[in-house]
């Protein structure tokens, strides 16, 4: 159960053995159903879920209605409402299981006693949180100056797993563009 | 919470466990049922769709996977079954709210022993029959549970700490 996670948190901080069990104690075990909620918006993010085998996204609903993809989640990725998790404030996010998962969640609680009882776990954070920060920036990038073919390459270069897992229309919701468009997008670059 | 929790009440076809998943069936819980005879959790499900055709319930014959998929796990068993439930499904309740509804006493800390890292909240009756006394140590615990109580039509009235629970009656509806 527990053998992925810490072998993505060793990958970044090597923890003894002691360490892990420390760790392990603050860790909840969750099954999810696919299609049941983790976290609806307007409830506060109470956990961070670490995915050890399943699916899920994050997304939050525009006025039209449709559904904004602002995150994937696969094995080994983490997912939440970051902010929410961290200011206490409402979530913006919906986050639900697009497979069957099961997931090892950590509280808000326990994630705040852990900074002050392991060193290695708040080292652990500022590499996790730099990383995504930096993904950010390079998303934001290429938003900004691509052309929906050229940011659908990318992103396919960058995740072909997320490409392969996920269904089209929700890789189409995630880069903000109709499925038409992603389509599109598809048959040219087979044709080239 | 907007959420949909999930609760797994372990023991849920005697009275006691079946009484409170009837009262649960109209809020915004995914009940699963745990017990060990299958015919009886199945007449459960259907007395309770009955009443409840919406409600989202499921008969479940492992209380390891009960509790996995729970948010919160509640065991509607005597003291006597209590410990061998808590062997079972320790890991998977590692840091889960866990409601008990045994005798008070000195149980509660020795349950509290078997499942080290869980929020242990004991439930018990007062004199009002509208109440439902709560007792634990972790605070959004106790309100966690105090929204359940709610939702089953009774209101919650927060004892204290564990510890508290020694001197007081046990649940009975």
């Amino acid at each position: 159960m527990y053998d992925l996670f810490f072998q993505k948190f060793n990958e970044k901080v090597a923890l003894t053995a002691e360490e892990a069990d420390l760790l392990k104690t603050y860790l909840t075990p969750k099954k999810l159903r696919k299609k049941q909620y983790l976290l609806q918006e307007g409830d506060v993010c109470k956990y961070t879920a670490f995915v050890v085998k399943g699916a899920l996204r994050a997304y939050s609903i525009a006025e039209s209605g449709q559904d904004q993809i602002i995150q994937f989640a696969i094995e080994g990725w983490t997912i939440s409402d970051l902010y929410s998790f961290i200011t206490g404030e409402p979530a913006t996010y919906n986050i639900d299981a697009v497979e069957d998962a099961e997931l090892l969640l950590l509280s808000k609680s326990a994630h705040e006693e852990l900074l002050h009882t392991l060193p290695k776990y708040e080292t652990y954070i500022r590499l996790q949180v730099t990383g995504a920060y930096l993904a950010l920036q390079k998303r934001l990038t290429a938003a900004a100056s691509l052309s929906p073919e050229e940011r659908y390459t990318r992103f396919q270069e960058q995740y072909p797993e997320l490409v392969q897992r996920f269904p089209q229309h929700m890789i189409a919701a995630h880069m903000g563009l109709t499925p038409e468009t992603l389509s599109r997008a598809r048959r040219k670059m087979k044709s080239k | 919470m907007i959420t949909k929790q999930t609760i797994a009440i372990i023991g849920a076809t005697g009275k006691m466990g079946s009484a409170i998943a009837m009262k649960l069936a109209n809020g915004n819980y995914r009940i699963l049922l745990f017990g060990k005879r299958e015919a009886a959790l199945q007449a459960l499900q259907a007395a309770i769709l009955e009443d409840y055709p919406f409600a989202d319930i499921e008969p479940i014959t492992c209380s390891y996977a009960a509790s996995w998929e729970a948010d919160i796990i509640l065991l509607a068993v005597p003291y006597a079954a209590e410990k061998e439930i808590a062997a079972k499904i320790r890991e998977v309740a590692n840091q889960k709210i866990v409601i008990s509804i045994s005798n008070p006493g000195s149980a509660a800390e020795e349950l509290q022993q078997l499942l080290p890292h869980s929020k242990l909240i004991k439930a018990f009756k007062t004199s009002s029959t509208d109440e439902v006394a709560l007792a634990g140590n972790d605070v959004e615990a106790l309100a966690a549970v105090a929204e359940l109580v709610l939702s089953a039509g009774f209101r919650p009235i927060i004892k204290g700490k564990l510890s508290t629970t020694k001197i007081l009656e046990p649940i009975n509806f």
